[in-house]
């Protein structure tokens, strides 16, 4: 090879992906598409860090996906004054979490915990694994994986195409039209306008997932799949004891420490709703929940100013809806719950 | 840190715009190791210290031992070398390993001995850098080179951060006179090492990662029976998956020192188009198998004591090899069985009387050219078969390389070998289709290099097509969007 033909390689190389990375950026901004953010451990663990500011600055969410939906974080920031740290996580059981921070001696802020009765009560999390990664992560994390995260927040805060759920070599694979081997379990599939993160881990629905009832369609056979493949019968009266004192083990430390603990249930709609009711009553659940560790409690259909919203896909609120919620929400805490906001 | 990170491109900007500044050649040095150091403790700082003592221990006992006449002294100062890098490998790499074994045999004959599980946390690299100062205190004792004269050399031989975390393992003569006279990349080294280091960020990010960590992780995950289908396609993922991680790796180092003007020996050489085993390991991670070789099979005889003898001495640095590589007895059962294959082959060779019969020559030499693999076979369709077999025998091995337990690996194995139509399938038509591509494709590829290099082989493309592919490389590596997941061959 001549000197120079390795060189030449090279800058036509770089030059090309340029053009290839510009074309396909410009492709998908032309599309409508929006900047949304990886939610990984990384991502977790930036906001895992931020829950030792004291208890009149911060608030601590932790939940299942209705805590990201439905919490507007600009609204609850501008109106209470407090930074919303938002630690709940799309389909999981948010008590690894409390366990979390209960054992962290550090901690002493203030939880709102969210409660979807059947990620909540039974053993069914499907976000398990991904939890356990999410906390080790936090807990091992190296000073080059705070750096990289830094660097990544830069990038993805400009580029569209770095959003590893949709536009990764594996997400498009992964959407290609090939027949599964008969026998082989099918992944959900969400619609891309569903779940869109922004820096702050809140997930919203796009202006066209809320226009288009087909695709919110999509989204409740996906739930009606996963009532019948994957949640199972509601725990035994043993068993929900026995978890009950768990939880209260977990929030006496908190408040031992000046902290303090307080579960929400968020809305849900339609046959979601019948489900849940059905499958966990409030008197035997959320109440004895309550009961149980004497933590304060939020149960939407209490309030008029909360029960009055319709979930476009059962579940989850529309981003117009959680800021009406919000602003709702934080009247009951200051209200009901005694809550004071610097605001 | 880790090469596919973030923090790695912008650390490494800043290292190559500090290595081009016209400093001094002891300046530059310094950059290099004050930079070496913050690569290593941007993983864990409080290990720095562990490299540290390795440094100091290792290079003034190095140069005792070389001066050293009183036989009993030198003897003794090589023991507390050995105590000393041994010690700190056998601790954190093994403390937890013998504390279980130990406590199964006494409870086995009937105490009741239940100790608390060690916390204890493997540093990253541990077995690389302390391979890298032992060959070092080990060739004073004997005298086979020169000690190094400068502290700063030395240090830096040690630390420099391509090959610190997981090698190639280098001698020192190989780094430390590179050290000695200024360096620089010419503009060519530059691009030759940009080429290797997209390579590997592509080998590593794109195929390993992107492409069959996934299937290789739901198989070897999987806790049922599983049909043969699916059980090949995990294992053979693996295979992919463990060589693309590796030698991935092996070539950013390489490339990360060649941008710096450093040339680092290489360490796979298209392992899988090896005909038999003496080929294969001259070809998988050769600056481990050539170590082995001269720290631990020539001392033990070699092939000098009689054919029992260099049967028993191969095992045995086989059944070490393994070990090395994890503390589990998983890792020695590959090791035997890799063991147990060049046997077989060594067998073979000595009843039809074929030259180079062993895969330790007896010299001891440089890992490189010195030790090279079977060049004279013809590419023909016998010996296309015969490397297709030696691919499907190492398969077998990675399944206990890659279980964590044997229920694990015979489940795999019983798959494998017996199909059972009634078992769930388990992997999707997607990943089965990643396999199916890219193993033959990797196959094809080693067979067609395996008597050349990607450097030569780059140097007759012609440069827009070596442009387009380089620049699909870097796509492919952009759009994988993988977070950056360390590589396998950190845990060893």
């Amino acid at each position: 090879m001549q000197p120079t033909n390795l060189r030449r390689a090279g800058l036509f190389a770089l030059l090309l992906s340029f053009i290839v990375i510009l074309s396909w950026e410009i492709h998908l901004r032309n599309q409508g598409n929006e900047i949304s953010y990886d939610d990984n451990e990384a991502m977790w663990a930036n906001k895992r860090a931020m829950v030792y500011e004291p208890s009149d600055k911060a608030v601590v969410f932790i939940g299942s996906s209705r805590m990201k939906f439905d919490l507007d974080i600009p609204t609850w920031e501008s109106i209470t004054g407090k930074h919303a740290i938002q630690l709940a996580n799309v389909g999981s059981d948010p008590v690894p979490y409390l366990m979390d921070l209960a054992d962290d001696k550090n901690f002493k802020g203030k939880i709102i915990c969210g409660v979807t009765e059947e990620l909540f009560f039974s053993d069914f999390s499907p976000a398990d694994v991904a939890n356990d990664k999410k906390i080790n992560y936090f807990k091992k994390i190296t000073p080059t994986q705070r750096f990289s995260f830094l660097v990544n927040k830069f990038l993805e805060s400009h580029l569209v195409f770095l959003d590893q759920e949709r536009y990764s070599i594996n997400a498009m694979l992964d959407e290609l039209p090939i027949p599964l081997r008969h026998g082989v379990y099918r992944d959900l599939v969400f619609p891309d306008d569903f779940g869109k993160v922004n820096f702050d881990r809140q997930s919203y629905m796009t202006r066209k997932f809320v226009a288009d009832t087909s695709l919110q369609n999509m989204v409740k056979n996906n739930w009606i799949r996963l009532g019948k493949e994957m949640i199972g019968p509601p725990p035994s009266p043993g068993k929900l004891d026995s978890f009950m004192h768990t939880i209260k083990l977990a929030t006496d430390k908190i408040k031992a420490r000046g902290g303090e603990v307080l579960f929400v249930r968020n809305p849900s709609s339609g046959p979601m709703l019948d489900g849940e009711q059905h499958g966990f009553p409030r008197a035997q659940y959320f109440d004895k929940l309550l009961t149980v560790t004497g933590c304060p409690g939020i149960f939407y259909s209490d309030y008029p100013g909360l029960s009055n919203f319709v979930c476009p896909e059962w579940s989850h609120l529309k981003p117009t809806d959680a800021v009406i919620y919000t602003r709702e929400l934080i009247k009951v805490l200051e209200k009901d719950k005694g809550w004071a906001f610097n605001k | 840190m880790l090469f596919n990170s973030y923090t790695f491109i912008v650390f490494f900007i800043i290292v190559l715009i500090l290595h081009n500044l016209p400093f001094s050649w002891k300046t530059k040095k310094i950059n290099l190791l004050f930079a070496s150091y913050i690569f290593y403790a941007a993983w864990n700082p409080p290990f720095i210290l562990l490299l540290w003592l390795s440094t100091i221990v290792d290079f003034f006992v190095g140069k005792a031992l070389y001066t050293q006449e009183n036989k009993h002294k030198k003897k003794l100062l090589l023991v507390i070398s050995l105590i000393g890098n041994l010690g700190m490998l056998c601790f954190f790499k093994y403390g937890g390993f013998v504390l279980e074994n130990f406590t199964y045999l006494v409870n086995a004959f009937g105490f009741n001995y239940h100790p608390a599980k060690p916390n204890i946390i493997l540093p990253a690299g541990i077995s690389f850098y302390t391979f890298t100062t032992l060959c070092y205190t080990i060739d004073m004792y004997k005298k086979e080179s020169k000690p190094v004269e400068s502290f700063l050399n030395f240090s830096l031989f040690v630390t420099f951060f391509p090959h610190l975390v997981a090698g190639p393992i280098v001698r020192p003569p190989q780094l430390v006179p590179q050290f000695e006279s200024p360096r620089n990349a010419s503009a060519e080294q530059l691009f030759q090492g940009l080429f290797l280091l997209t390579l590997g960020l592509f080998m590593k990010v794109f195929l390993a990662d992107g492409m069959l960590s996934g299937p290789a992780n739901t198989v070897f995950g999987a806790t049922d029976p599983l049909q043969s289908l699916d059980a090949w396609m995990g294992v053979l993922a693996f295979s992919g998956q463990i060589f693309f991680d590796f030698a991935g790796y092996s070539l950013c180092a390489i490339g990360a020192a060649l941008c710096l003007g450093f040339v680092l020996p290489n360490n796979f050489l298209y392992p899988y188009a090896a005909i038999g085993f003496t080929d294969f390991w001259r070809r998988w991670h050769i600056t481990l198998s050539s170590w082995l070789r001269d720290y631990l099979y020539i001392p033990l005889g070699g092939n000098r004591a009689g054919k029992f003898r260099t049967y028993i001495n191969l095992m045995i640095t086989m059944l070490l090899g393994g070990l090395w590589h994890g503390a589990n007895w998983t890792f020695v059962v590959w090791g035997a069985l890799h063991g147990f294959y060049l046997w077989v082959e060594k067998a073979y060779r000595d009843m039809k009387k074929v030259k180079s019969s062993t895969v330790f020559p007896s010299e001891k030499g440089k890992p490189e050219g010195y030790f090279p693999p079977e060049k004279n076979h013809q590419k023909n369709l016998t010996n296309f078969t015969l490397a297709l077999g030696t691919f499907l025998l190492v398969n077998v091995t990675w399944v206990f390389f890659r279980s964590s337990t044997f229920t694990s690996a015979w489940r795999i194995l019983h798959s494998m070998f017996i199909n059972n139509a009634k078992n769930a399938p388990l992997l999707k038509t997607m990943d089965i289709y990643k396999v199916a591509i890219i193993i033959p494709l990797l196959i094809i590829t080693h067979w067609m290099m395996r008597n050349t290099k990607a450097l030569s082989v780059a140097g007759k493309t012609p440069w827009w097509l070596l442009g387009v592919s380089w620049s699909a490389m870097i796509v492919l590596i952009m759009l994988s969007q993988n977070a950056s997941s360390a590589f396998i061959y950190f845990q060893f």
